[in-house]
């Protein structure tokens, strides 16, 4: 059944430039699984006959059962392209000669939000993207979002419209109409690729245009695709003009009027658009005459399209005949793979550009030149994107990219934690690679060894690794950058066994529960709760049944879900702030003050971030922030975990020693970022200036003991006295639904401190869009509750977005954030009441 | 009342005819513990004062002291030191805040390592300024100390140098945690100090007035009957055993008087 084998594939590995390593990405619900199924047909992994139904990539239980994609699945295909398609490919990096062959690598990827992180683990392995729409509801929330970060990760796209069927069947859509349709899907879509890149990047051009081939049709229910290159080629004999020329005339303002033969560039009265002319019309001739049963019509048609039924498909009508006649006709599987071949990127080219975005380490090492040029020769380099269960409970595939050399079963490497720093053994490991294996979506085969430009799994190397790391075997190599996710961990629950013997066995499943997600965090709380923190409602649900089921194996009790919340101030410390150490012979003056506005995202998002040259960030905190230069030069360090939007900034002048106390310090600022002093929730958003420090004359009275606990004592000060505020985490909601139902949502929004910012309809479908912004705090439940307000009509999609001041002081008795702060601390353990500033400040 | 006694350097019976008179006399007598150790132990000592001892750490004493401070008020309290109360920098923080809380106080001085080290035969006047050399972890490697060290060097000053002493002092995780765990007590020989020193010496840019053939002097156990004491240059004071703790070493001026040249040269 399968038409290929390891041994080829195998082979195929080695001829990079016909490598094509894409992933497929999307809005919840607009049918990626689906049409992946086409092109697993294609390679003959499943019946054709049964594509669009299986769901191939849907591995799991639970996947199958809510239809609905979990975890990114990978499947490594073959295929072969006909020759007069493969002129179509010009650029020599994009095609070995004589080889027809392609090895496509996939990883079909979940549309829901509350999984992106498993996108941005597919999106890091790969270097073109499948963009899929559904061409009813249009570019949606999570099309942009995805889009949004395969610009970011260089990563290429291409546009499918899916659902064409519905839109044909149900909606009724003329032809007209169905063309604006499209047409506004691509603007979209151009539009946000314009807004993150643009054509004279280094990707080159961006844009998808139909007109070039890199658009798709169809419908991956009913298994047919078309781009206007199957058209063209269609036309082109009758019409005696080149290919690409009337590809070109296929699409836009471009007009054809059968009596005077002649083509115009504006609409009248008798001429006709030429892609609801020579696409749409034969397409709807087809529909009509099917689904009204018309016998005779149909007959000519199939003879006009060159379509002859089988013997067993011949007594068909209606949606199955339909369904036959189109995906014989107009094949996804054959669509998909040109589009995929002729305009994603191989590894060669792919990577002379991403190598920059890729490798920390300098940009002319040997690691770095073997990316670059995608050197099989060269020292391995491998990025590990994410972990994916085995059937051994508890074991992992460390499931990655080979960027440069090659990966070998045997072969002794350095695994590199992201925490590892080079000349440094943190993080580090030296091991050998039991096995190398090929991920084939359900099942997976063992491979000798798999050379760069490649993806696999690794066996043996998830030991070593919580959920990524880089694998090499150059003494010298830095790490690959680690990847940014566009959610957060801001939904946390606290899980117990029920059995409290179980305790060892639920710690464990902890931990491969950490390595099994690429976001998930499990965190040990010092008062002994374990919590779970995930993206959303959701991402918990599914952690947590996977966690009983998979990973721990026991019953468990869990807390109702809480949001995690951020401390920051709101003014700068009324006071300079002294505290003495405990031997009292060193003395640290500071102060806290709030960032400005856009800093804190500045650092989320790595425009300023703790690697950069000091000199560079200095002059763009200056420019953009206006904070003063030589300050904004002696940024000590960022927090919490090194990298956090918290900052310490050393202000004092002429402090003699005081680059021996500079790493105690450091380390007391970590700890305070980390544990802020309202609630012990992170810091956000806050400034502290270093103003004076009076230390012991002997080195042995101001090490880390003296210092670090009064660091943190005064930052604690510092923050008391700064008018302290908590922030909360704020989702970005947007909810689609027709416009009776429109009012039941707003009663809902108000209800749940929420507020709507858009509202707008669908251009062409009788739709509504409703977009609002919901504290994440107010969001549990939601969706049933709006489900049951509007009749069922209204679906959510939330994404985090940003944090917000949640409105009151609290250090005022009666406040919403006065309660949030007395609930966190006695869910944590800690005191009642406030913080009390005399424990902090000491006198002079 | 509150007492601060120093016990001396050797072993139990090195404390003051005053101070133990108090100490039989007091309500309380606490043992401080981190600063420096009696090699004897706290068994000995509670035998031979005939009192039981309340050992304090330095969480105790640095920051829970105002507890008993306040105590004092009423009852008679003592702290002993090992060598004498105010030999280490951190008690004197303790007087100021007694006299906060209005309580008296009262001083019973003794021998100390400040004076104890002049049996090496290098005369006290001549000692410049003290440092004490900490015990260096992966990130911390202060050498401030150096600087001095070469400070009183140049100025034909002898360098007395204390040694790090950890007895129940937290460990760098545990210090940004709530749990405290602390380390294994630990004492630096003069073999550690001359290692640190030596690596100053060759990480500096350039040649300094000392340098790993300049005269070093380790003493250890000072003040007790089987103190040692040893002279030779720093190079090979790496690989000089003086046994069990409390170790000091001093560095010499370049220029020694004949005197000291003649008592030092029964160490060698």
């Amino acid at each position: 059944m399968v038409n290929f084998t390891v041994d080829e594939i195998r082979g195929m590995m080695d001829k990079k430039r016909n490598i094509r390593n894409m992933s497929v990405i999307a809005h919840v619900d607009h049918g990626k699984s689906t049409l992946t199924d086409s092109l697993v047909s294609k390679a003959g992994i499943i019946a054709g006959a049964r594509a669009g139904e299986t769901r191939f990539t849907d591995t799991r239980k639970d996947e199958q059962d809510r239809c609905i994609t979990i975890k990114s699945t990978a499947i490594s295909m073959y295929f072969e392209l006909e020759e007069k398609d493969l002129v179509f490919i010009t650029n020599p990096d994009q095609r070995e000669k004589s080889e027809k062959g392609f090895l496509i690598n996939l990883i079909d990827s979940p549309g829901h939000v509350d999984f992106s992180s498993e996108v941005t683990a597919a999106l890091r392995v790969t270097d073109g993207a499948l963009v899929v729409v559904d061409c009813v509801s249009g570019v949606c929330v999570q099309t942009e979002t995805v889009l949004r970060q395969a610009i970011a990760e260089r990563i290429k796209p291409i546009l499918f419209m899916n659902k064409m069927d519905r839109a044909l069947l149900e909606l009724q859509l003329e032809s007209e109409e169905l063309y604006q349709t499209f047409q506004r899907i691509v603007e979209n879509v151009n539009v946000i690729i314009a807004t993150y890149s643009d054509d004279s990047g280094p990707m080159g051009e961006v844009r998808v245009d139909p007109s070039k081939g890199s658009v798709g049709f169809g419908s991956g229910l009913h298994g047919w695709a078309f781009t206007l290159k199957q058209f063209a080629e269609m036309y082109a004999d009758k019409f005696k003009i080149d290919l690409v020329k009337l590809m070109n005339r296929l699409w836009g303002e471009n007009f054809f009027n059968a009596n005077t033969k002649k083509w115009a560039k504006q609409r009248d009265n008798d001429n006709k658009r030429s892609f609801c002319m020579y696409v749409l019309d034969p397409i709807y001739k087809v529909f009509s005459a099917i689904m009204n049963f018309r016998k005779e019509e149909i007959e000519s048609l199939l003879k006009k399209i060159g379509v002859t039924l089988k013997h067993e498909d011949a007594d068909k009508d209606g949606k199955a005949l339909l369904k036959v006649v189109m995906r014989t006709w107009l094949p996804a599987g054959e669509a998909l793979l040109q589009m995929i071949a002729i305009h994603l990127p191989s590894p060669v080219v792919a990577q002379k550009y991403r190598m920059e975005m890729l490798y920390e380490g300098p940009h002319d090492d040997e690691a770095a030149i073997g990316i670059k040029t995608c050197d099989p020769e060269a020292p391995l380099m491998m990025y590990v994107s994410k972990m994916v269960p085995t059937s051994d409970k508890g074991r992992f595939y460390a499931f990655g990219r080979v960027f440069s050399g090659k990966v070998v079963t045997g072969q002794k490497a350095r695994i590199m934690g992201p925490n590892f720093t080079p000349g440094k053994r943190e993080d580090l490991y030296e091991k050998t690679i039991q096995r190398t294996i090929l991920m084939m979506g359900r099942y997976v085969e063992a491979i000798e060894d798999v050379p760069s430009g490649n993806i696999c799994g690794l066996v043996g190397v998830d030991q070593f690794l919580v959920k990524t790391g880089t694998i090499t075997t150059f003494k010298n190599a830095h790490n690959m950058k680690v990847m940014k996710f566009s959610v957060s961990p801001v939904v946390r629950v606290a899980v117990e066994p029920k059995n409290p013997a179980d305790l060892p066995k639920l710690v464990e499943g902890l931990k491969r529960l950490a390595k099994s997600d690429p976001m998930v965090q499990c965190i040990n709380e010092e008062s002994g709760e374990h919590i779970v923190a995930g993206a959303g409602e959701l991402h918990l649900e599914i952690c947590l049944k996977d966690l009983e089921e998979d990973h721990a194996c026991i019953p468990i009790k869990k807390s109702d879900p809480v949001v995690s919340y951020r401390e920051t101030v709101s003014e700068e410390s009324d006071q300079m702030c002294l505290s003495k150490s405990p031997n009292k012979h060193n003395r640290l003056f500071m102060r806290a003050a709030p960032m400005p506005d856009g800093l804190p995202e500045d650092i989320d998002e790595g425009k300023v971030n703790p690697r950069d040259d000091f000199k560079t960030r200095a002059r763009y905190l200056c420019d953009k922030f206006e904070y003063d230069i030589t300050e904004a030069r002696k940024i000590w360090c960022f927090g919490p975990e090194g990298t956090g939007p918290n900052i310490l900034v050393d202000c004092s002048k002429g402090v003699q020693y005081l680059n021996e106390i500079k790493d105690s310090v450091v380390a007391g600022f970590q700890w305070a970022a980390k544990e802020g002093v309202m609630a012990e929730e992170n810091l956000r958003g806050v400034r502290f200036n270093i103003y004076d420090v009076t230390l012991h004359t002997d080195a042995i009275h101001r090490g880390g003991g003296q210092i670090i606990p009064t660091t943190r004592r005064c930052l604690y000060a510092c923050l008391l006295t700064a008018a302290p505020r908590l922030m909360e985490p704020v989702y970005l909601c947007e909810i689609q639904c027709p416009e009776v139902a429109v009012g039941g949502i707003y009663g809902v929004l108000n209800r749940r401190r929420g507020h709507v910012f858009e509202e707008s309809q669908v251009a062409g479908t009788p739709m509504f869009v409703v977009k609002a912004y919901l504290p994440v705090n107010e969001s549990f439940g939601f969706t049933a509750d709006l489900r049951s307000n509007t009749g069922g009509q209204a679906f959510p999609q939330c994404v985090f977005d940003h944090w917000q001041i949640l409105p009151g002081d609290p250090c005022e008795a009666g406040t919403k954030p006065y309660n949030v702060v007395q609930e966190t601390r006695k869910r944590k353990g800690l005191k009642d009441g406030l913080p009390d500033l005399t424990q902090y400040l000491d006198k002079l | 009342m509150f007492y601060l006694i120093g016990l001396g350097l050797g072993d139990a019976k090195d404390i003051t005819v005053k101070g133990l008179e108090i100490i039989q006399k007091c309500d309380k007598v606490l043992l401080e513990g981190y600063t420096s150790i009696l090699t004897v132990g706290k068994e000995i000592l509670e035998k031979f004062y005939g009192r039981p001892l309340i050992v304090a750490d330095r969480e105790l004493c640095e920051s829970n002291i105002d507890d008993i401070l306040k105590e004092a008020k009423e009852k008679d309290i003592a702290l002993l030191v090992v060598g004498d109360p105010l030999g280490a920098t951190t008690h004197t923080d303790m007087l100021l805040r007694a006299k906060e809380f209005e309580v008296e106080t009262q001083i019973v001085h003794n021998a100390s390592i400040m004076n104890a080290v002049s049996c090496c035969g290098l005369q006290l006047y001549n000692f410049g300024e003290t440092v004490s050399i900490p015990y260096w972890t992966d990130s911390w490697k202060p050498d401030s100390f150096f600087d001095k060290i070469l400070g009183n060097y140049k100025r034909n000053l002898h360098t007395l140098c204390l040694l790090d002493i950890k007895v129940k002092e937290p460990t760098e995780e545990s210090l940004t945690k709530k749990i405290r765990q602390y380390m294994e007590p630990k004492f630096m020989s003069v073999k550690e100090a001359a290692r640190q020193i030596v690596q100053i010496i060759n990480n500096l840019p350039e040649k300094t007035d000392i340098a790993v053939d300049s005269l070093a002097i380790g003493l250890s156990r000072v003040g007790s009957l089987d103190q040692k004491i040893m002279a030779t240059t720093l190079e090979d004071m790496q690989q000089v055993e003086l046994g069990p703790p409390l170790h000091s070493l001093v560095i010499p001026a370049p220029n020694l008087h004949p005197l000291e040249l003649d008592y030092l040269a029964q160490y060698r």
